[in-house]
């Protein structure tokens, strides 16, 4: 029971002598801490492991065993991240607020849990290849004690969360054709979730959708897959061709990111969030009417008749996001684009280079990390696109000298 | 819209016109004819041409209802001795008496010799004074525009439904020699360019390892990664033409000196070098090219088919110089505008309102009074480019005499255009405005075709692109009878200044008629600007005689064309091609392909003849906007083909982007746990549930005010005050035997019951607090966490201090000074190491 007597106290004096004292402290004890980082045995690389892939301090008695295989005594420092990972504040806490600014324009990790943080998490829990995060029939959703999925609302995350629902136990692979009604080949993964449909097909022209899974799965915003010498065959009606009256702005700017993302967002034309219902709806074989915003901003711009999409940067300049050969480079609908997305190299280094990001607390910094990133972490990713595996390696990888 | 018959041979809907063969005798498929329809009005009017008819004829009636039409139109107009009657009146100097005042019949003889009813604009009437014969404005065109204005009133339906369009084959010529990149050197762009300006000025941003990275990386370090960024930016054949130059000297891009007109003209003094470096050299031999023509060598394919029978006032911006904007209407007194202040010509027919106005007198004003009153309806017609859509109560077309009284305003409120309109039922100022809505934000920073309409049953309207975009105009409809005759006719502002619209304004006509729908979609679909017919020889390369690639291409705004609906078409009508493939097609200027906006690159099909139509087959239906280089009437034209009949070229695409990476400044190997972590860390090392009511309601309440990201440079004082909180809320739990684990098991030994005084006596009892603090929050045998003596002396030291180096005023002696008791003693002191670096820092 809280103790009004000392809250009283401590709001009068003691409190706030308390809280100096403790910035005192942290300064003090930070400069400790700084000073003792030089030294690290088998404890403190454990400890290392621990931290970032938990996102707590580990028990004694997990640090001890982390330890011991962190030294090789009874394994290896892989399985010491293994063993972190069996933490749920890995999922609870490390995947939740990695996966979060994912999902909301905003880029905000305080967001409330949604169905595609969890469907993230629950396929890096369950292994899944994750070149599928865009094209899978995959959905995960809480225990029955909470309000039934719902496609028309978020109560049943929000409520996983305010309750505590421990989601490396507690989350359940579903269908997601099965949850939200979309017909089998409507579903594309986490974009087919209510939480990025609520985001990225609100309203626009869903390109959103497009252009944040540049910038969240990629690692590019268009800036920097900016090329103005595709063909701009593909671009829509919507965009001016003479912007105020000045075409030296779409042929030097808009010109370079829409030849290629508008041919790619094709793959959207049935999908629209619908604000009305707070769901996510599809039309198959009918545009949607936002493809036709402003279509008389430039008549002999594309009009979109159906979802085909068609890869442009699979020449010139862009080839450099590695696109997989195997693949035809243009399709039908949203998954096959995921997939095409999801099978690049950009796709792989951007998730290797965000998990680096997220345990190692910085941006590779030099040629080692490069050489970790790009000869070990990626081919490893590649190799059966394993989230988990990922993490672990980079939690050893940055566990200390 | 342009709507044709088919070729004789392959017939189409009736209700277009006839495309045929012309005068074999000339030659024998040297002229293809397209005679257009305008799928208007289905009745015609005579078109008003003036406030007030001469009325001084007295000589014989017209014999017939044509002759009446000529004198309405024609006669009436041009019989003044300041028009045409000073000469070609009857024993007048000029040859024709077609402006004769004592015998209509006569001067109806006379003009016929003069004036081609079909094609009015090729009438001699007109081209006399469009080439400068006594034209009674400034502007020879404009007169030219006026006069066959007049003479398609004349014609009346047979020319306002319709014109011809004759295709003519142009005179074969190849595409001139140019500088190409294919014979550049990197190492000379790295010399003039790269080097001295580009990786010195534009890496902070245009190098892949800015921190702002932005493409192009012409910046780039690796200098072939770089040229081939560089190249679409430069104009080595122009080089005051590259973007690079303009950037800098017309759009202050970034100048790197207080001067960027010095830092433009160094940019284009180091492409210039680089040019000079490249040999000119003659189009690539391997490329498969069409002939080569410029604008003016094709057919014009504009300036028909409005729809004009009600049209009072109209300016088309044609003029292109001066500060006159003629009303070529051709209903007097023509509203000639004054350019007043930062007005600029556009090219490809228009003006540019930057920081001025249009301004007619409030004399030819008045017409617009007379002739609107008179019929109680009337159109505001416009086609606008606004420059943005963020100015407000901006005037586009005003009738008016200030910013509080007004006949008509079309102006623009950010997304929305609105329409204030004078009646007995608005106010004098012609409020309420009727709006476009907001919601639907129908105004766009585009080119757009608005038309403003009032009538006397349902009230204004306003239509944009074709489309009727208003709700029913909820003012009743009333009298015009307090328009005023003393107001200006003014674009782009008031008259007073108040109200600056900025933008272009590409055609700007007032009809006394309320134009009904069809009549607004025509004048839609026939667009604005000059347009032409470019024919492209590809004869030679399919072996098909007289056969073409057909653009129709205009200049588009000052600084492109446009290039759109393209059709494979053969003046010889018995040629029937098939099967011929054609693939990549791509507009080149002045000697080499165009480096962006090659719309058809990736066009793959086959010639088939049963696809003809109007124009031919037709190719796509997108457009092309290609730059405008040396001018309209400089540049050269022509296509290039990747595949077409047996011919073609292997193009070598752009190299994948290749981007080295470098090394960042080393980073902390530290970060700082983020809001959630913090939460469950206090809670793993308290045994306290995050679900802890007390803990719970705190975190969310603190959440947002702790550490979002790990960078420990980024930690604020707020941030530890947030912590402390939480780490007071968790101890509190704690001490208090809330947690998972007891308040007793936590602490084995240490009397909270006890006073302060005999609970921290001894280093026993101190030790009983501290140690089970020290040893699950910072943790045992970790040497990167603070040691557990320095920890212990920060909190609890007791004893003699021998070395002088340890902290007797430590945080419980501090603590019991301050007079309090042993469980606040204890929560201060767990909330000191658990809100401390030891737990914060991973």
């Amino acid at each position: 029971m809280h103790d009004g007597t000392w809250t009283r106290t401590c709001n009068t004096g003691v409190a706030t002598a308390s809280v100096t004292r403790d910035s005192a402290l942290v300064a003090a004890l930070f400069c400790l801490l700084i000073s003792a980082t030089a030294i690290a045995g088998p404890r403190e690389r454990a400890k290392t492991i621990h931290d970032r892939l938990a996102g707590v301090p580990p028990s004694e008695s997990v640090l001890s065993s982390m330890a011991d295989q962190v030294a090789g005594i009874t394994g290896t420092p892989m399985d010491a991240a293994y063993q972190a990972m069996d933490n749920p504040n890995f999922y609870n806490v490390t995947l939740k607020n990695f996966v979060t600014p994912w999902t909301n324009r905003e880029q905000d990790a305080f967001a409330p849990l949604n169905d595609y943080v969890a469907t993230v998490i629950g396929m890096i829990r369950d292994g899944d290849a994750f070149n599928t995060i865009f094209s899978a029939d995959v959905l995960y959703i809480g225990p029955g004690s909470l309000p039934p999925y719902s496609n028309s609302n978020n109560n049943h995350y929000e409520q996983m969360e305010s309750q505590g629902i421990d989601m490396m136990s507690g989350l359940q692979r579903v269908s997601q054709s099965g949850m939200n009604g979309l017909p089998l080949s409507a579903v594309a993964g986490v974009w087919t979730t209510r939480a990025a449909a609520e985001s990225f097909f609100i309203a626009g022209t869903n390109r959103a959708q497009f252009r944040f899974t540049m910038m969240n799965h990629l690692c590019n915003d268009m800036e920097q897959v900016h090329d103005v010498k595709r063909p701009p065959d593909r671009i829509r009606q919507d965009v001016s061709r003479s912007p105020g009256g000045d075409s030296r702005l779409f042929l030097n700017n808009c010109i370079g990111c829409h030849s290629g993302m508008d041919p790619l967002a094709g793959a959207f034309a049935y999908y629209n969030f619908n604000e009305m219902t707070g769901s996510i709806e599809y039309t198959p074989g009918v545009v949607q009417p936002k493809y036709f915003n402003n279509d008389a901003n430039f008549e002999f711009g594309f009009r979109t008749t159906d979802d085909s999409w068609f890869n442009y940067w699979r020449d010139g300049q862009n080839q450099f996001l590695g696109w997989d050969p195997l693949l035809p480079g243009s399709g039908f609908g949203a998954a096959s684009m995921g997939q095409e997305l999801a099978n690049s190299d950009a796709f792989a280094r951007c998730q290797v280079k965000k998990v680096f990001r997220a345990v190692c607390l910085r941006e590779p910094e030099d040629v080692n990390d490069r050489t970790q990133i790009d000869t070990v972490m990626v081919p490893s990713f590649k190799a059966g696109y394993d989230m988990k595996r990922t993490f672990a390696e980079a939690a050893v990888y940055c566990m200390g000298p | 819209m342009l709507c044709a018959k088919a070729q004789p041979v392959h017939p189409a809907p009736k209700a277009c016109l006839e495309i045929m063969l012309r005068n074999a005798c000339v030659a024998a498929f040297s002229a293809l004819l397209v005679a257009a329809c305008g799928g208007g009005a289905p009745t015609t009017e005579n078109p008003v041409t003036s406030v007030t008819p001469p009325s001084t004829y007295n000589g014989p009636p017209p014999q017939t209802a044509d002759i009446q039409n000529f004198k309405l139109n024609v006669w009436d107009n041009i019989q003044a001795t300041n028009r045409c009657g000073s000469c070609h009146a009857q024993g007048g100097q000029g040859n024709g008496f077609f402006a004769r005042n004592d015998d209509i019949n006569l001067a109806y003889e006379a003009a016929n010799l003069v004036a081609d009813l079909n094609m009015p604009e090729n009438s001699l009437m007109v081209t006399k004074l469009a080439q400068g014969h006594n034209c009674w404005l400034t502007d020879d065109q404009a007169c030219a525009d006026i006069m066959t204005t007049w003479i398609e009133g004349w014609a009346g339906a047979a020319a306002l439904g319709g014109r011809q369009i004759t295709l003519s084959a142009p005179t074969p010529a190849s595409p001139g020699d140019s500088r190409s990149y294919a014979n550049a050197d990197v190492s000379d762009f790295v010399t003039w360019v790269h080097a001295p300006i580009l990786t010195t000025y534009c890496a902070g941003c245009h190098n892949s390892q800015s921190a702002t990275s932005q493409q192009p990386y012409f910046a780039e370090a690796d200098a072939n990664v770089a040229f081939e960024a560089a190249k679409a930016k430069m104009d080595i054949n122009d080089p005051a033409a590259s973007r690079f130059v303009v950037r800098l000297g017309s759009e202050f891009h970034n100048c790197w000196s207080a001067d960027c007109a010095a830092d433009a003209q160094t940019m284009e003094t180091a492409i210039a070098n680089f040019a000079g470096t490249i040999p000119i050299t003659q189009l690539d031999p391997a490329l498969v090219n069409s002939d080569a023509l410029r604008l003016i060598d094709g057919t014009i394919a504009s300036g028909g088919n409005r729809y004009e029978s009600a049209q009072v006032a109209l300016w088309e911006f044609k003029t292109g110089v001066g500060t006159t904007a003629f009303d070529t209407s051709g209903v007097d007194p023509a509203i000639d505008l004054q350019l007043i202040g930062d007005v600029q010509w556009f090219g490809g027919w228009g003006i540019t309102i930057n920081d001025g106005r249009a301004q007619g007198d409030t004399t030819s004003s008045k017409k617009l009074h007379d002739l609107i009153t008179a019929t109680g309806e009337y159109s505001i017609e416009a086609w606008v480019v606004p420059n943005n859509v963020t100015q407000e109560m901006a005037r586009i077309v005003t009738y008016s005499a200030g910013d509080n009284s007004r006949n008509f305003t079309l102006q623009q409120t950010l997304y929305d255009y609105n329409f204030r309109h004078r009646s007995v039922t608005t106010g004098l100022n012609g409020d309420p405005a009727l709006s476009t809505p907001s919601a639907d934000e129908v105004l766009q920073a585009t080119l757009q075709h608005v038309v403003a309409t009032y009538g006397p049953v349902e009230g204004r309207k306003v239509y944009v692109n074709g489309n009727l975009v208003t709700q029913a105009d909820p003012i009743a409809t009333g009298s015009l009878v307090d328009w005023q005759d003393t107001f200006a006719f003014v674009l782009g502002n008031e008259a007073s200044g108040d109200g600056l619209w900025q933008g272009t304004l590409r055609l700007v006509a007032v009809h006394n008629r309320e134009l009904t729908p069809a009549q607004i979609t025509q004048n839609f679909d026939v667009g604005v600007g000059e347009k032409f017919f470019l024919l492209f020889g590809i004869e030679d390369i399919i072996n098909v005689p007289t056969a073409y690639i057909l653009f129709e291409v205009s200049q588009f705004d000052s600084y492109a064309y446009l290039f759109a609906q393209p059709h494979f078409i053969t003046l010889d009508a018995n040629q029937q091609p098939q099967g011929i493939p054609i693939q990549g097609m791509r507009i080149g200027v002045n000697g080499a392909e165009v480096q962006i906006s090659q719309s058809y690159a990736n066009l793959d099909d086959q010639l088939d003849y049963t696809q003809f139509g109007p124009l031919g087959q037709p190719l796509a239906t997108i457009g092309a906007v290609i730059p405008l280089e040396r001018g309209p009437s400089d540049d050269e034209f022509f296509l290039t083909f990747d595949l077409l009949g047996s011919e073609s070229y292997v193009r070598t695409d752009d190299p994948p982007l290749v981007i080295t990476e470098g090394d960042l400044p080393a980073a902390e190997r530290i970060g700082v746990r983020t809001f959630d972590e913090i939460n469950a860390t206090m809670s793993a090392v308290t045994g306290v549930s995050t679900e802890e009511f007390f803990v719970d309601s705190t975190f969310q309440m603190l959440r947002q005010s702790m550490p979002a990201v790990e960078d420990p440079a980024a930690f604020l004082s707020s941030h530890q005050v947030a912590v402390a909180q939480l780490a007071i809320e968790y101890c509190n739990a704690l001490i208090e035997d809330q947690g998972t684990i007891s308040t007793a098991a936590y602490f084995p030994g240490f009397d909270f019951d006890e006073t302060p005084v005999n609970a921290f006596d001894t280093p026993a009892e101190r030790d009983a607090l501290v140690t089970p603090l020290i040893n699950n929050m910072v943790g045992i045998g970790i040497t990167t966490q603070p040691a557990a003596t320095d920890v212990e002396d920060e909190l609890a030291y007791i004893g003699p201090d021998p070395g002088g180096t340890e902290r007797p005023d430590n945080l419980i002696n501090r603590l019991i000074a301050g007079g309090t008791d042993t469980r606040s003693i204890a929560k201060g002191t767990c909330a000191a190491v658990l809100g401390s670096a030891a737990l914060l820092v991973q």
